[in-house]
């Protein structure tokens, strides 16, 4: 009876054991080199992205016919969680050659999986970019990332709701965020309407409104925590909170309804980043009733009216098929003007590339905006945002700071707040 | 020999065969998450820590709302999820009712619906501008819109009747069964005694049922203990944390964040040793002897 046992313990073992060896073997052939006949890309949004890199690829044709690329669309939630699970199984098996990845996310990719990307330095010239572009794509001196687009907020007015209460968008222009509160009360009392929508569930707002001042809820380097006293931050919160209990701002609870608030003509301004734009342009009924005036700072010291939310990079991912990847990429978005000309045309869609900005087709005035050149503006802003290391932790310190902001609107105290956060974030993230 | 061998050989092919996919699909993930356990890091780059995953997990705070969430929804929801299968089961199996057939369906039907379909639903249905709020408000039962989704108290009330909505006709189908099992005789005795329909429902129904209750109180702990798709799809978790679970939290350090897959996995072996605490509690109160 034993001998059985013995033997059969060991026929268990060897088909384990010739599992894990086949699984072996597969790895081996994934890895090789050899090169793929399609290069495949994952990004978000039809519309803005996707449009762009289908955009790169027609115009790639004159350079090399053979170039084949398969663009598969994402939610940018399941790229995450792709890349995640992917990358930490430790086998490449699966990934594509190029990846679209938010700017506050990135640097968590970059030092988590620091040898899944691939360096693009030779392929790109990084001063030919936006500054702010530059902390959030590359790491340890090596540059992962190729600036896509620019998250360049903006202050979106409805004018006529203005002209109704007797402003000018003028007076909206260059101003600070209290002083937006005390001019909201005035046009929230003679509209009727509400000055701007929020979801304190999503507080992305506090987001740009730090950046103005150049600081963010990291030091420099992007790993030391830095709420606790931070001037900016506490400010920040005090603008949220105040706008929701004077009855400027009205609430939203998801994406969807905060569109609507705009489009059905619920509120006076919308503080955003420019990719918002196509959506405030769907409404068509209320072209030439909107205008776009620098957003609003913080009352803090070298605080400026330019800021930045969201925005994303491209990557190239360390398997075979990358250096094809990375040359298509930095003959399109990173050396083509005429393809910045055209992206900005016919997607829409404003890039970070500093020597296409000043061609004709950034010059364009636009109907819907009662012929400003939102374009031209938008990238003047872009100029001045300040520099910011996002570092690695923004999502995970936005959501201690969406649980404090609902205790400091209950009632807890300021600082109390601040310290609060600074040690969640510290036990949290060390 | 030659047959008993025989036999036993054929016995342990094939219960081999069951404890081999059992081995490789759970015992030996479960090991491998317990080592994972032990490691903590971003991403790919895990180092052994030994028990400071469990130190930190005592000394996180968002891990201590989620369990406290985790905790209100448990307290409130399971024993009145039960109690309530436990009247309509009793209702439906009443003899003299007509189109019981349809009734059953009707409260059945809410488990067969998908768990994020339904919640996108709710979450709508739920929405500040909403038809409840609509539907409360024109029967001036409310003065002003109640915040569902943005009020930390309203949004737990949410989510409890969003589990209770999708799971109490799951829970009925076992006491309808159970019903069904339990000697009509009995009760036929209980009122030649003269006892009322209240007294036969405390003094026969409920003893009779008791391994059904057990069972379904033991299943709806574990199910709520790893409560996830409709916090994530109602409230995203929120507002602020308020309504965040344990296994919500665990999707958040592995995806959300960046990934932590070792401090994830120390987390999640909490579910485990309170799914086994809770069992063994319901056990020793509801269990019989036997």
């Amino acid at each position: 009876m034993k001998k059985w046992k013995i033997i059969f313990t060991a026929i268990l073992l060897m088909v384990v054991m010739a599992a894990c060896s086949s699984e072996n073997q597969s790895n081996g052939n994934a890895e090789g080199n050899l090169e793929p006949d399609v290069i495949t890309a994952w990004a978000w949004d039809p519309l803005f992205n996707i449009a762009a890199l289908e955009l790169a690829e027609k115009r790639y044709d004159q350079v090399d016919e053979d170039f084949q690329l398969e663009i598969i669309e994402n939610a940018q939630k399941d790229i995450v969680q792709k890349l995640n699970t992917g990358l930490s199984s430790g086998t490449l098996n699966g990934m594509p050659n190029i990846v679209l990845i938010e700017d506050y996310r990135a640097q968590s990719f970059l030092q988590a999986y620091p040898d899944a990307f691939y360096d693009i330095s030779e392929y790109i010239n990084i001063d030919d970019f936006a500054d702010y572009k530059k902390a959030p794509t590359s790491f340890d001196g090596k540059q992962y990332g190729l600036p896509f687009d620019t998250g360049v907020t903006g202050l979106y007015l409805r004018t006529d709701y203005l002209e109704e209460a007797g402003y000018t968008p003028e007076d909206l222009t260059n101003i600070t965020w209290d002083e937006f509160i005390e001019v909201g009360k005035d046009i929230v009392d003679k509209t009727g309407k509400s000055m701007i929508s929020l979801n304190p569930n999503d507080p992305d707002h506090l987001r740009h409104m730090i950046q103005t001042t150049g600081q963010w809820f990291t030091k420099e380097d992007g790993e030391t925590i830095d709420i606790a006293g931070n001037e900016a931050v506490k400010q920040a919160l005090q603008v949220y909170k105040t706008m929701l209990e004077e009855g400027i701002a009205k609430t939203n609870s998801d994406w969807s309804s905060r569109l609507a608030d705009f489009n059905s003509g619920k509120v006076v301004s919308v503080a955003t980043g420019n990719w918002m734009t196509p959506s405030i342009k769907a409404e068509e009924s209320q072209s030439g009733k909107w205008t776009v005036v620098p957003i609003p700072r913080l009352s803090v010291d070298g605080a400026v009216n330019a800021s930045n939310l969201g925005g994303s990079s491209l990557y190239v991912l360390n398997i075979p098929g990358k250096e094809k990847a990375a040359e298509f990429l930095a003959s399109t978005f990173g050396s083509d003007n005429d393809f910045y000309e055209e992206l900005v045309t016919e997607v829409g869609a404003i890039g970070t590339y500093l020597p296409a900005l000043d061609g004709e087709a950034f010059n364009q005035t636009d109907e819907f905006f009662a012929n400003q050149t939102v374009t031209a503006d938008l990238v003047e802003w872009m100029k001045e945002i300040p520099n910011v290391n996002y570092g690695m932790h923004t999502y995970a310190i936005m959501d201690i700071f969406t649980g404090e902001l609902q205790n400091y609107r209950s009632g807890k105290d300021i600082d109390e707040v601040l310290n609060d956060a600074q040690q969640q974030a510290e036990a949290q993230l060390n | 020999m030659g047959l008993k061998l025989n036999r036993s050989i054929i016995g342990w092919f094939f219960a081999s065969l069951s404890i081999l996919l059992i081995s490789m699909f759970y015992f030996y993930p479960m090991l491998q998450a317990l080592i994972l356990s032990f490691k903590s890091g971003m991403g790919a780059n895990l180092e052994f820590t030994g028990l400071d995953n469990y130190v930190r997990l005592f000394n996180d705070p968002v891990a201590m709302i989620a369990l406290r969430n985790t905790f209100i929804y448990l307290i409130f929801q399971v024993p009145f999820m039960i109690l309530l299968a436990m009247f309509f089961s009793v209702l439906l199996n009443n003899p003299n009712l007509k189109f019981r057939g349809f009734f059953r369906t009707a409260i059945f039907l809410p488990s067969v619906i998908s768990l994020v379909a339904y919640s996108v639903i709710f979450k709508y249905l739920f929405s500040t501008e909403g038809i409840v709020n609509d539907f409360l408000l024109k029967l001036s039962i409310i003065s002003e819109p109640i915040e569902w989704l943005m009020d930390p108290f309203w949004a737990k009330v949410l989510i409890i009747i969003a589990i209770t909505w999708r799971w109490t006709g799951y829970n009925m189908i076992f006491y309808l069964a159970g019903l069904q099992n339990v000697d009509k005789s009995i009760y036929e005795a209980a009122k030649i005694d003269g006892a009322n329909s209240i007294q036969q429902f405390f003094y026969i129904t409920i003893p009779m049922l008791k391994p059904i209750i057990l069972f379904t109180a033991i299943t709806s702990t574990i199910g709520t203990l790893q409560l996830f798709d409709e916090p994530m799809n109602i409230t995203g978790g929120g507002p602020g944390n308020e309504t965040l679970t344990i296994s919500q939290y665990i999707y958040n350090i592995s995806f959300e964040y960046t990934p932590d897959f070792g401090y994830a996995a120390a987390v999640s072996f909490i579910i485990v040793i309170l799914t086994v605490v809770f069992s063994i509690i319901q056990f020793k109160i509801g269990g019989e002897k036997d």
